[in-house]
């Protein structure tokens, strides 16, 4: 099926987007385009103008900067694959990049866009949860850093402002002593999650002093979970404390029953998931080596 | 809101200039505007890889992907092959899908050959699995996969015998193949389906020598399936660890 007709914006500029923007009435910003282009052909969307960002270099990037692991809108996921520097120090988005849908998808489709969708199912927003992460909207007044915590609305939908155009997310670079990862569940190759867990832990003397979980595809939105953070935080790793933070996580999410598993299935998933990515995360942090209790 | 612009598509290394809404999508806009229909649309999704071209190097979904963004780039489709530098008759990819059996129906061949090429220019030499994860977007309903990773399997040995012909370049990694040497024309068949007497690669059950089945004989063939001689492929059926279910849309971020 074909698209409705629209008209077509390419900027090249942020400035020149966001005043398309303001001007404009009823716009969708095309990036990667892998969501949304099957939206338009389905007529899931039908917007008058579709403002293409794809020309603006300037948005192109993935850098540390300033003590932040910054990702512009045009960063594809293939981009994150390929990275050196996210291979020796982004343990989650290492994890999480090859496992985004296909390829070719990979090629085309960007984090920001992925994050900016807002599927619960999306893999980045509980990457950038557990990271507690910012997403930075340029909009007609200028930049503003929306906390991961703040961005998430409901299914598709976020705190975006109409006139505003995310140009960058990012995430504090990791100090020495911390480590991340990301599991998912998936019922086969370049499938969205059933299930999925970010972790990210900072250690301080062999104690944890800060922990971020974020959930996939088992509530409305990603989700953080901060019971398990809470419980975390503070302790000393071990395989006991590891799963009293992926029961506490199940606990928390709140997944629907589908086609492809029941609820307390997914919940266990949950729990199963939260304690490989803290053992992996604990591990990368050069810590400790946390025993699994869960088998593979 | 219908309004038209120009743009300018190379495709196999022709220069095309055609006027476009800018909702037509890329996959229409060579099938439709440009006459080739080599690159196919099958599931409208994304999901099914049919539509794989390379854009600039890159594979791509072409049905995810509208014309206008395309402007100025350099198309790669099924068309193409043929011409490339390493294709001689055929590419080594097409010559390896008709070798070991690489399609039935032939439906997502197109894009299984896209997929493949995009991965032999990265990697030369690869594993199982990484040709698995390459043609993990590209669905096909017929052949369990396993003779496509075969045939791209060939298609490498291939390209490696004619570098290493052609001045004694080897790959990359100085690890020459290990397999022995392959027939002038063109590797040896699998010990499941031996190749003719032409092709005779000299190895005991392969290419018709010694106890090698002759491709063309049903009879024999079907007496050797049930003896776990691996001459049937039944074991391919339910591997589909590169395939999907045509009917769920698959994460399209």
């Amino acid at each position: 099926m074909k698209s409705a007709p629209f008209e077509h914006h390419e900027p090249d500029t942020v400035d020149e987007a966001v005043s398309l923007l303001e001007s404009l009435d009823d716009p969708t910003i095309l990036a990667g385009g892998q969501s949304l282009v099957p939206m338009l052909r389905f007529r899931l969307a039908n917007p008058d103008v579709v403002v293409d960002i794809n020309g603006i270099d300037s948005l192109d990037y993935l850098r540390e900067e300033d003590g932040s692991l910054r990702l512009g809108a045009l960063a594809r996921h293939a981009d994150v694959e390929d990275s050196d520097l996210i291979d020796g120090e982004y343990g989650s988005f290492a994890d999480a990049a090859p496992l985004v849908a296909d390829p070719q998808i990979r090629n085309r489709g960007t984090v920001v866009g992925s994050v900016a969708q807002a599927d619960p199912k999306g893999d980045w927003g509980s990457i950038l949860l557990a990271h507690e992460g910012e997403v930075i909207a340029t909009g007609p007044d200028g930049d503003r850093a929306i906390p991961a915590d703040e961005f998430f609305l409901l299914p598709y939908d976020t705190t975006l402002g109409e006139q505003e155009l995310i140009t960058e997310i990012r995430v504090p670079a990791p100090g020495p002593n911390e480590g991340s990862a990301y599991h998912k569940l998936k019922r086969k190759t370049g499938d969205y999650a059933m299930a999925g867990v970010g972790a990210r832990l900072v250690f301080d003397d062999g104690v944890i002093e800060s922990a971020g979980i974020g959930m996939t595809a088992v509530d409305i939105t990603n989700a953080r979970a901060t019971d398990a953070e809470e419980h975390l935080e503070g302790e000393r790793p071990s395989p006991d404390l590891f799963a009293k933070a992926g029961e506490l996580a199940a606990e928390q999410s709140n997944p629907e029953s589908d086609e492809h598993g029941g609820a307390d299935y997914k919940e266990r998933m949950v729990d199963v998931l939260a304690q490989r990515a803290l053992s992996d995360a604990a591990e990368r942090a050069g810590t400790v080596t946390v025993e699994r209790r869960v088998t593979q | 809101m219908t309004d038209e612009r120009e743009i300018t598509l190379t495709v196999n290394g022709t220069e095309h200039t055609i006027e476009v809404e800018p909702r037509r999508l890329l996959v229409h806009a060579i099938r439709e505007d440009l006459d080739m229909t080599g690159t196919h649309i099958g599931c409208d999704t994304g999901n099914c890889g049919a539509c794989t071209v390379l854009k600039d190097g890159e594979p791509i979904k072409s049905c995810l992907m509208f014309a206008a963004q395309a402007d100025g780039a350099e198309i790669l489709t099924v068309e193409g092959m043929e011409d490339l530098p390493e294709a001689d008759d055929i590419h080594p990819l097409q010559e390896g899908f008709r070798e070991e059996h690489g399609l039935q129906c032939g439906y997502c061949t197109p894009g299984m050959l896209m997929a493949g090429k995009a991965l032999l220019d990265e990697h030369p030499d690869p594993d199982e699995e990484t040709i698995r994860d390459a043609i993990s977007g590209n669905l096909c309903r017929c052949t369990g996969y396993q003779n496509i990773v075969r045939s791209i399997e060939y298609a490498a040995d291939e390209l490696e015998n004619r570098a290493a012909a052609d001045g004694g370049a080897v790959a990359t990694d100085g690890t020459a193949d290990a397999e022995p040497a392959a027939s002038p024309e063109g590797g040896h068949a699998t010990p499941e389906f031996g190749g003719d007497a032409d092709t005779f690669c000299g190895r005991e059950d392969c290419c018709g020598g010694p106890d090698g089945a002759d491709p063309f004989d049903r009879d024999a063939l079907l007496d050797d399936a049930g003896d776990g001689d691996g001459t049937g492929d039944a074991d391919g059926r339910d591997d589909a660890d590169a395939g999907a279910d045509a009917t769920d849309r698959g994460d399209t971020k």
